[in-house]
């Protein structure tokens, strides 16, 4: 099944910086770290299990050289790890950041709290 | 299947996560809760040091209210690092467990459609309107919000939801996220200890974190769970189901039920009402008097109003108004509960307001005992007001 979900919030995003790309750039060095962050468990996953079972030697991952395939897959992953990354990039191009009523957030607060 | 109290319960639809997906999840909640404890409180150094004495020298007194608080601390580099971070850790929470749930949506569609036990009922109704301040903007940045549905039999919404609402809570509401519905049971229990309800209604039920523990707390009621988001409630009715609880779920609008006259002695909600409009709220607490039966009681949970709280701490627990996507929420904290029940049909009299102590004490070692934007639950205890009829 091919679904799309939806990858920005409806409604203007607030920046808090007085340049937006500075707010931006945070978000993907948060996105960075949290990338490195499941990296670095997956690392102490592996080493865990290895451990226990005895099965290689240090030496053997440092002496590890992908072939083909192996280089196929981690262009992939890659790919992918960078959409998660820069998912900031197009919060304006993909049109969800911005707002139907108006492009204030006044309004937006105005409007759910306007007596009947 | 063993209850831990460091993880989610695994009910049949709970979206699975590979290793990744999961370390992802993690993040994002270590960030939050890293913002929560350490980044977010010096807020309040910068604005008792540099904000208030400041302002006083020009000014010739303190800021009045949150509002003027907000504009000064909207130039202070510290709160705009801090406010950049945490509205990112909210795009990221739902970015996290959006991912898994992309990947195995056919499964989750498929585990929703199987007969399985049947306790509850599930009534959907693809009429209905879904209301203006829900469709406006997308309610605390979850893209598409609660309502919208990407293929037929949706459950995204839903399964999106329950994962996010671990990781922003921070765990603290327990395996079951149902922290706020026990916690509202205790102290209706306690309470009220002559209500023994016959049926109760929960509104704004979502995937019935809170409904849940209705079922165990008042066992000779039924009980019934409203909700306008159809992926909601179709997740919603297959968790019940998965963990063994008789719920009656349907499609329906608060502000206007199907229900008769007085049939409910119990109405609740948990953080609901905060998510609606003026003109809903009203519609909604009048709906609550017209459903309730002599003697009936209603209770919703909230974060604490405004009105008890000097201007910084208004302020730092506005920020959701803000940024967050939450336009409502500063509006609703600072009505007055005499003016809304007496309104809807109530004696004010009859009102009450509480602060109940959480009913999950694992989560102790983890609250910052601060009520702070971005720091859902870390208060560890629940504001809950309401009247009886």
């Amino acid at each position: 099944m091919a679904v799309e979900l939806p990858k920005h919030a409806k409604g203007e995003r607030p920046y808090f910086f007085d340049d937006p790309a500075v707010d931006k750039l945070l978000a993907m060095l948060l996105a960075m770290a949290g990338e490195l962050s499941v990296l670095r468990d997956r690392h102490d996953t592996l080493e865990r299990i290895i451990e226990k079972k005895g099965l290689i030697t240090r030496q053997e991952i440092e002496a590890y050289e992908p072939d083909k395939d192996a280089i196929a897959e981690r262009d992939a992953k890659r790919e992918e790890y960078l959409n998660q990354i820069l998912r900031i990039v197009d919060v304006e191009i993909s049109g969800m950041g911005k707002n139907d009523l108006s492009n204030e957030w006044q309004a937006v607060i105005d409007r759910v709290s306007e007596e009947a | 299947m063993e209850i831990q109290d460091y993880k989610q319960y695994p009910h049949t639809i709970l979206p699975e996560t590979t290793h990744d997906e999961f370390a992802r999840q993690e993040f994002v909640k270590s960030l939050k809760l890293h913002l929560a404890t350490n980044v977010s409180p010096k807020n309040q150094v910068i604005y008792n040091q540099v904000v208030k004495p400041k302002f006083e020298k020009n000014h010739g007194r303190f800021p009045k209210d949150r509002h003027e608080v907000r504009q000064e601390m909207n130039q202070q580099p510290y709160y705009r690092l801090w406010s950049s971070m945490l509205r990112s850790s909210q795009e990221m929470m739902w970015s996290s467990c959006q991912i898994p749930v992309a990947r195995q949506l056919k499964k989750l569609i498929a585990a929703s459609k199987q007969d399985g036990v049947k306790l509850g009922s599930l009534k959907l109704n693809p009429d209905l309107e879904i209301p203006k301040y829900h469709s406006a903007v997308d309610i605390h940045c979850q893209p598409g919000a609660y309502h919208t549905e990407v293929c037929e039999d949706d459950v995204a919404a839903g399964a999106i939801y329950d994962s996010a609402v671990y990781v922003y809570a921070m765990g603290r509401m327990g395996p079951f996220n149902n922290d706020m519905g026990a916690s509202q049971c205790e102290y209706i229990k306690a309470e009220y200890p002559d209500l023994q309800p016959k049926r109760i209604l929960d509104l704004g039920c979502a995937v019935g974190h809170s409904t849940l523990p209705y079922v165990d707390a008042f066992p000779d009621a039924e009980i019934y769970a409203i909700d306008v988001a159809a992926p909601m409630l179709r997740y919603a009715h297959t968790r019940a189901e998965s963990l063994g609880k008789k719920v009656h779920f349907s499609q329906q609008n608060a502000e206007k039920l199907d229900f008769e006259d007085g049939y409910f002695d119990l109405i609740v909600s948990h953080i609901f009402l905060h998510e609606t409009s003026a003109k809903a709220l009203r519609n909604s607490l009048s709906e609550c008097y017209r459903l309730l039966s002599d003697g009936g009681l209603m209770v919703h949970s909230e974060t604490p109003p405004y009105k008890d709280m000097d201007e910084y701490e208004a302020f730092i627990l506005d920020w959701d108004t803000y940024n967050n996507n939450e336009p409502f929420w500063g509006y609703i904290h600072d009505l007055d509960i005499d003016d809304m029940v007496s309104e809807a049909g109530f004696n004010p009299s009859k009102n009450f307001e509480a602060l109940v102590p959480s009913a999950y004490e694992a989560a102790e070692a983890k609250r910052t005992y601060l009520f702070q934007g971005g720091d859902f639950g870390g208060g560890g205890i629940w504001y809950l007001w309401g009247c009886r009829k």
